[in-house]
C-alpha cells in the first residue's frame, strides 16, 4: 500500500505497527535525515549517527516504546530517544566532537564588535563559519540551537525532547545565540580574545 | 520604554520586533544589537538549509527494513499457526513479542550454545539500548560463510529457507522476545516463564528472509532451555 506525503506520523506508526512496510519506509524516510543530523552534530561522528538513526527507528517497532502522542509529537518523541543515545555516547567517550567547558557561570559576552562579523553571514563563508560554532557551542546550548534553529522544532516540542521546562528551552537558547555572537566575534577579530585575558605581573 | 524593557518584551532576543519602530528607532544600539540577532537568525537559516542534504546512508534504511522484515514475517508466521494458541494467553502475544518468533523457531532448533565464531562477532551487548526490541547491523557476505551457520556452528538454518549465495548481502538482526512467543511455533515452553526474555541473532539474506540463528546467552550468560 502506497502513502502519501499527507499521512501524518501518527497514521503512519499505526499502520507500521499492524504490518504495513509501506508505511515504515515512508515515515523513516521523512524522518531520518533530521534525527541523523542530530546525532551527527552532537556526538561529531557519522559513524555514531548511523548507528543512533538506526536504533531510533528500531524503537519503532516496539510496542511498549514509549510514545505518547497526548505528550508531544512522533518527530519529538524521535529526537528524544537519539538525544538519549548522544548521550549515552558522550558518556561512553566516543565523542569526536572538542565538547568546551560549560560556560554557565560566565558573563555574558558583549555583542557590540569592532569588525561586525554578523552582517555577512549569508556568505559562504560564513557560513561555515557559523557551523563550527554551532559544533563548538557546550552541549546544552548546541542542542537547542540544533533543535530549534536548525531542525525547526518549537519550543513547546524541544521541551519535550530536552525534558526540561519550555522557559528552559527559552533561556538556553538565549544564552546560545550570545555565544554564537562571542565566537563568531573571536574568529574574526582574534584581539577580543585577547582582551579576555588577565593581566599578570611578571618578573623581566 | 527603555532598552531593558524592550528586550523582556521581545523575546528570542527580539527577533519579532519591527525595524525602524518603536523604541528600535529610538535607540542606536539596541537598533545596532537587533540587527545582528537578524543577521544570526539568517545565518542559521541558511544554515539550516545546507544541511538538508545529510542524511542517513541508504545501508541504515536496508537494515532497518531487514528488520521490520522478520517482525513482519512472523506476524504471517503467527497467524497460521495460531490455533495453537491457548485462548487464555493469546491475548497477551504482543506484536512486539510476536516478532522474533522467528528467532523462536531458531532456539528449538538449537542443540546448545558454541563459540561465537570469529566471523561474526556479536553486534553489541543484548542489552545495549534502552527502548528498541530489535538491533541489526550489516555483515559483508564474505564474512559469512556456510560455516558460520552451519552444523558446527552456532547458527542454525531455519528450515526451509533458501541457500545463502556466495556474494549475497547479509544482515544479521538481534531480536530481543519472551518465551511465549516461542508457543506459536508449538515450541513446549512453560508457561509460567512466558513473560522471560530471550536474544537471538538472525541472519538475513538480501530478500529480508530469515536464513539461519543462534541464540545470544543472557546477561547471566544462560540460556532459554537446554
Amino acid at each position: 500500500m502506497a502513502h502519501d506525503s499527507t499521512d501524518t506520523d501518527d497514521a503512519l506508526l499505526a499502520r507500521l505497527r499492524s504490518g504495513d512496510e509501506a508505511a515504515f519506509v515512508t515515515l523513516y524516510r521523512r524522518r531520518q535525515a533530521a534525527i541523523y543530523r542530530f546525532a551527527m552534530h552532537m556526538s561529531g561522528s557519522a559513524t555514531a549517527a548511523e548507528d543512533i538513526t538506526q536504533e531510533v527507528f528500531l524503537a519503532l517497532l516496539r510496542r511498549e516504546c514509549g510514545y505518547d502522542s497526548e505528550r508531544g509529537t512522533l518527530s519529538g518523541y524521535l529526537f528524544g530517544i537519539a538525544r538519549k543515545l548522544v548521550l549515552r555516547n558522550l558518556e561512553r567517550g566516543r565523542a569526536d566532537v572538542a565538547i568546551e567547558s560549560d560556560p554557565e557561570d560566565a558573563a555574558m559576552p558583549e555583542l557590540a564588535v569592532v569588525d561586525d562579523p554578523l552582517l555577512d553571514l549569508t556568505r559562504r563563508e560564513s557560513i561555515e563559519a557559523l557551523r563550527r560554532a554551532v559544533l563548538a557551542l557546550p552541549r546544552r546550548y548546541r542542542e537547542v540551537v540544533l533543535l530549534c534553529d536548525l531542525e525547526e522544532l518549537d519550543y513547546a516540542d524541544a521541551a519535550v525532547v530536552l525534558d526540561c521546562p519550555i522557559g528552559t528551552v527559552r533561556s538556553r537558547m538565549h544564552r546560545a545565540r550570545a555565544l554564537l555572537f562571542e565566537k563568531l566575534s573571536q574568529d574574526r577579530n582574534p584581539r577580543l580574545a585577547v582582551g579576555r585575558l588577565k593581566p599578570m605581573r611578571v618578573a623581566i | 520604554m527603555t532598552c531593558v524593557e524592550f528586550w523582556n518584551q521581545t523575546p528570542d532576543g527580539g527577533l519579532e520586533a519591527s525595524p525602524g519602530s518603536g523604541h528600535l528607532a529610538e535607540c542606536a544600539a539596541c537598533g545596532a544589537r537587533w540587527d545582528r540577532q537578524q543577521a544570526l537568525r539568517a545565518g542559521l537559516k541558511q544554515l539550516s538549509a545546507a544541511m538538508r542534504a545529510e542524511e542517513a546512508p541508504p545501508r541504515v534504511e536496508a537494515g532497518l527494513l531487514a528488520a521490520f522484515r522478520v517482525q513482519a514475517g512472523f506476524d504471517r508466521r503467527r497467524g497460521t499457526s495460531v490455533s495453537w494458541v491457548h485462548s487464555w494467553w493469546a491475548p497477551s502475544l504482543t506484536w512486539a513479542s510476536a516478532a522474533a518468533a522467528t528467532v523462536a523457531l531458531a532456539v528449538v532448533l538449537m542443540h546448545g550454545l558454541h563459540p561465537v565464531p570469529a566471523s561474526i562477532a556479536p553486534l553489541s551487548a543484548p542489552h545495549r539500548i534502552a527502548s528498541p526490541a530489535v538491533e541489526s547491523a550489516s555483515v559483508p557476505a564474505d564474512q559469512v560463510d556456510e560455516d558460520a551457520y552451519g552444523p558446527d556452528s552456532d547458527f542454525i538454518p531455519v528450515p526451509n529457507a533458501t541457500r545463502i549465495e556466495p556474494n549475497e548481502d547479509l544482515n544479521v538482526v538481534r531480536v530481543e522476545t519472551t518465551r511465549s512467543a516461542m508457543m506459536a511455533l508449538g515450541i513446549p515452553v512453560d508457561a509460567a516463564n512466558a513473560a522471560d526474555t530471550v536474544l537471538a541473532d538472525v541472519v538475513l539474506g538480501s530478500d529480508g528472509m530469515a536464513r539461519a540463528v543462534r541464540l545470544v546467552p543472557n546477561g547471566d550468560g544462560s540460556l532459554l532451555e537446554e
